[in-house]
């Protein structure tokens, strides 16, 4: 079996477990206040920033900063035991497959299950903006161009977030501390991204783009412009390590 | 009877170890706020003790919430893991209080990790603030506020993993929950009386509102109403299982 071959396999495996249903709550949910006050909008306490780009950035701030770290816990939780239960995952390694290739179908379909996330997103805040639009008899609607690059970016910042919970869950064997570790190593980024440090905690870097995208529509409230240089190489490095770990790493005490 | 079961079946699942090492992180936070940037605070006019829980409790009591929902999913997986629920059905024991006793334990769980959090606010202001002298009778005040408010989500959590089959159901519904009520507004007094809302809310503030009969009476009855859904929805699933 080749890589894609497994992929597909891990899709089908996952196709009853309610997971697009759990996905799609919290971003109907999250723009739901928004648009209830979007007057608020208007209000915008002396920042130099347009109404339109206010309910965009305001209405993103909580999935950035907890729903997709929170989104990805689900998903591993939803990988690792889907598989624990009747051990599953003793029949997939009797297959003849390198366990490297499987642990990284596993991850591919951690990265699909955001992505699809990103889309409900993206259509979620459309039909808010445009039923905001006509509440307040104001054009909250930003160019699709726009709205898509900045939830791609928001999406590729938390790519390395997802290596980390992805070793973690590898590692850890027992699901409690694996959740528990990376529900709270979530909280504390909004606190990060205000220190010298902040390219250090994978966990911050989507809430860095936001708020650069908040500096970018408004002056003076954030940097304005990404500083890719301690950036990407940690990024990077981070990423690296944590797919090289869990591949090793997966399977091994299931196989001892 | 049942609580010492249930004790033994928690041993070794890493639920204390959480537990603590959560009310460690919890309590770590003040003290690491003030050694990062006492001065902005040391400034400040009024009680420190205040002070620093204004500063620091929207993030303690969000990783309590998180204890919560994370120790709740736990206690109920242990069961369905392995189908050990089937065999707890099948002794001479009523269902509910398997229920009860995972709550008893919960929350003397949560009522521990709490200590630690309110000692290290407390320690970090004598430490600090020079002159300030620490006010037993306002820390136990505090400490029985912040259990008390706690009790609803215990409760709601654990009915809700009770329900839920696979964890990441359970774990995704809370994180949803917490998610959720932690944006609506948290000026209207209604999203502040429920559930996943109640914990972050302190003695002083309340006090000082006058609405502490109210909070104290509304968070009792809503963990007696959430024990109360859960007995019946024991009996209903019955029928559908």
């Amino acid at each position: 079996m080749n890589y894609l071959t497994l992929v597909c396999v891990e899709l089908k495996k996952i196709r009853h477990s309610k997971i697009l249903l759990i996905l799609l709550a919290p971003v109907v949910i999250m723009w739901l206040p928004s648009l209830v006050n979007s007057g608020v909008s208007f209000t915008t306490y002396g920042i130099p920033i347009t109404p339109e780009h206010n309910f965009f950035i305001q209405g993103f701030m909580g999935m950035v900063w907890f729903m997709i770290p929170a989104t990805l816990i689900i998903c591993t939780v939803l990988l690792s035991q889907t598989e624990r239960a009747d051990n599953g995952i003793l029949k997939m390694l009797a297959l003849p497959i390198n366990r490297g290739i499987l642990c990284l179908a596993k991850f591919t379909v951690l990265l699909i299950l955001p992505v699809i996330q990103m889309f409900m997103a993206f259509g979620t805040y459309y039909i808010c903006a445009f039923a905001a639009s006509k509440l307040q008899d104001y054009s909250f609607m930003l160019e699709p161009s726009y709205v898509l690059c900045a939830i791609a970016k928001f999406y590729l910042a938390a790519l390395p977030m997802a290596a980390v919970y992805w070793m973690i869950t590898v590692l850890i064997r027992t699901p409690v501390f694996a959740v528990g570790i990376g529900l709270a190593c979530a909280v504390p980024s909004v606190l990060m991204i205000n220190t010298k440090y902040w390219f250090l905690d994978p966990m911050s870097y989507p809430f860095y783009v936001l708020m650069t995208e908040y500096g970018k529509a408004a002056k003076g409230i954030y940097e304005t412009s990404i500083d890719w240089i301690p950036w990407l190489p940690t990024a990077i490095l981070i990423t690296a390590v944590c797919l090289i770990l869990s591949c090793i790493k997966f399977g091994q005490a299931e196989t001892r | 009877m049942i609580v010492k079961t249930e004790l033994k079946k928690l041993k070794r699942s890493g639920y204390f170890l959480t537990f603590l090492s959560g009310a460690l992180l919890a309590a770590a936070f003040p003290v690491i706020n003030m050694a990062a940037r006492s001065e902005s605070y040391t400034a400040l006019p009024g009680d420190p003790f205040h002070i620093l829980l204004d500063a620091c409790w929207q993030i303690m009591a969000m990783l309590n919430i998180l204890l919560i929902v994370c120790g709740a999913c736990m206690m109920y997986h242990t069961e369905y893991a392995e189908n050990g629920i089937r065999k707890m059905e099948s002794l001479p024991v009523y269902q509910g209080s398997l229920f009860f006793g995972k709550f008893v334990i919960a929350a003397a769980a949560s009522a521990l990790a709490l200590l630690p959090e309110f000692l290290s606010a407390a320690l970090c202001a004598l430490h600090w603030f020079p002159g300030y002298r620490i006010d037993f009778k306002e820390l136990a005040g505090y400490y029985g506020f912040g259990v008390l408010t706690l009790l609803p989500t215990i409760m709601l959590m654990l009915a809700i993993a009770s329900f839920c089959r696979n964890m990441w159901i359970s774990l995704g519904i809370g994180v949803i929950l917490v998610f959720s009520l932690s944006i609506f507004p948290q000026n209207r007094l209604f999203f502040m009386l429920c559930p996943f809302c109640t914990p972050y809310r302190l003695l002083g503030p309340v006090l000082e509102e006058g609405s502490l009969a109210l909070f104290i009476g509304v968070c009792a009855a809503e963990a007696v109403a959430f024990g109360i859904i859960e007995c019946i929805m024991i009996k209903v699933r019955r029928y559908f299982s």
